[in-house]
């Protein structure tokens, strides 16, 4: 028999705020964090600040392996533990499945050695700099850290890998391999390499002169997406192991669907073919129709290719039912691997307040038949679509549902 | 800054503990907790710092187990068989590793200070 699965714990790191309140607040006052990269006055960016990793470990000698995204992921990771109140017994056997990128930060890792002439050597280079490179050194730190022994994946599907985590943990759940899952992930791609990897191919919202209206989602007058920052990390729990140990349950998920396009390394194939594929899916796990689901939380880049193919992908799944469509890169930028994890946190707050977040520099619709939100309003909803897509062709989407 | 106070602050900052923690005395593995990729990024800060090309297994007497194995074998005398070895040990010191042995790993913070100045 297939099982419920429910969130009962969340951690997030984000540029719009560490908690619940924070977030929602900083949401009603508009207060976001964008402004223009410290090495390059032409890149709108969106950092994380005041962030502080050993806040969230406390002491811990491992952490000079950890790139920065990796810190997100642990610091919003030792949250979810911290919250879930979990018997070390139940920690154990918990699972743990993190979304992570690549470290592209080339010129900070090796700042010492780049001497123009190819050596890479320094005599300061760490002896374990590749664990600074490889992907899965944050859940090996969150697993000391927390004593999470269970089974285990890291998911590096580009920006499809954190919500690909999650649904991989929900799975794992529902098909009862697992009672408990951490899932999530971390990602920051705001130094030069990464920066440079992405001005190079065009996708940036570069050249504007105000970074706060840089970011414009499904606008017609869209430029390309601004690079955020953070982490968001879940205790994804059997709904009769949640009830029986009295857990505070957030949300239910009810569907998840992964696909890959085979179209195109980097641009989305127009017609969304695999993505309404992933779409379908999850709705179909989540035995859902289309008009059953109140929001959607769109993957809405600011790219002209990913909104275009988004927006009537949206038209064709829900038609004439028109959900409410929010784009939250509006708000944080797009974290890039981590983008799924930290939008599935803000939706599930946003689903506690009933607070429906506007899309922001929206001025000039790019489809005539979705109801994108342009004001921000409380209002009741219950269920939510989240989608992500990725370089390389990677589809994913998952559907909660607010628990009453 | 004497050659200890160097080699504390560097084990302070790669074991994430209080400077204070750290005394001539400190076993490195057995109180202080360090582990095999500690010792390994302990040698790139020493070569680092002191310019000073570091042998890891002289160091942190990685080979002193098998020096003693050998020494039994060859049924040389234990005490000078070290000493040729790790000649950065003084010869009391040796003598004081040689009680030490069942407890567990005997590198001791002086030891590393004596191999630094030694070089």
């Amino acid at each position: 028999m297939q099982k419920r699965v429910v969130i009962t714990s969340v951690g997030v790191i984000s540029s719009i705020g560490f908690t619940q309140n924070s977030i929602i607040e900083n949401f009603k006052k508009e207060n976001t964090c964008f402004n223009t990269a410290l090495f390059d006055n032409q890149i709108p960016v969106c950092p994380v600040k005041n962030f502080d990793v050993k806040n969230f470990t406390g002491r811990f000698k491992n952490i000079r392996y950890l790139n920065r995204g990796a810190q997100f992921c642990v610091a919003s990771a030792m949250e979810a533990v911290t919250y879930a109140k979990l018997h070390k017994d139940m920690l154990k056997k918990a699972g743990m499945f993190a979304g992570m990128g690549p470290n592209l930060d080339i010129s900070g890792e090796f700042s010492k050695s780049l001497d123009g002439v190819g050596a890479i050597d320094s005599k300061d280079l760490p002896a374990l700099w590749i664990l600074r490179f490889l992907p899965n050194t944050a859940v090996s730190a969150i697993s000391r850290l927390a004593g999470i022994h269970g089974d285990n994946l890291t998911i590096n599907t580009a920006c499809s890998a954190s919500l690909q985590a999650i649904g991989e943990a929900f799975r794992k759940i529902r098909h009862g391999y697992l009672d408990l899952a951490f899932a999530g992930g971390g990602d920051s791609r705001l130094n030069q390499g990464g920066i440079l990897a992405y001005k190079k191919a065009h996708a940036l919202a570069a050249g504007g002169d105000d970074p706060e209206k840089a970011g414009r989602p499904f606008d017609c007058n869209r430029k390309g997406f601004v690079p955020g920052e953070g982490g968001a990390f879940f205790l994804l729990e059997e709904l009769e192991h949640a009830k029986k140990r009295g857990a505070k349950i957030f949300c239910e998920i009810c569907g998840y669907g992964a696909s890959i396009d085979g179209y195109n390394m980097t641009a989305p194939d127009p017609e969304g073919r695999w993505s309404e594929t992933a779409v379908r899916d999850a709705l179909k796990e989540a035995k859902m129709l289309p008009d059953q689901i109140d929001m959607v939380s769109a993957h809405a880049t600011g790219t002209q290719l990913n909104d275009e193919m988004e927006a009537s992908l949206i038209d064709r799944v829900y038609g004439e039912h028109k959900p409410f469509v929010i784009a939250l890169k509006s708000w944080i930028g797009h974290v890039a691997a981590a983008c799924g994890a930290v939008e599935l946190a803000i939706c599930i707050y946003c689903l506690q307040n009933r607070y429906l977040p506007k899309i922001r520099n929206l001025k000039d619709p790019n489809h005539k038949n979705i109801n994108f939100v342009k004001t921000s309003a409380v209002c009741s909803f219950d269920s939510v679509m989240l989608e992500n897509f990725g370089f390389g062709g990677q589809n994913s989407a998952l559907v909660v549902k607010a628990w009453c | 800054m004497s050659i200890f106070e160097k080699i504390r602050d560097i084990i302070a900052d790669l074991l994430d503990i209080e400077e204070d923690e750290i005394t001539l005395e400190s076993y490195l593995i057995r109180d202080l907790g360090a582990e095999s990729i500690d010792l390994l990024e302990l040698a790139v800060a020493l070569n680092s710092t002191f310019n000073i090309e570091i042998n890891d297994d002289e160091i942190f007497l990685k080979t002193l187990r098998l020096y003693l194995t050998e020494a039994k074998e060859k049924k040389e005398d234990t005490s000078s068989y070290l000493a040729v070895r790790f000649p950065f040990l003084e010869k009391k010191r040796i003598e004081e590793i040689m009680e030490d042995l069942e407890k567990g790993p005997v590198i001791k913070v002086k030891d590393i200070v004596r191999y630094v100045a030694f070089r």
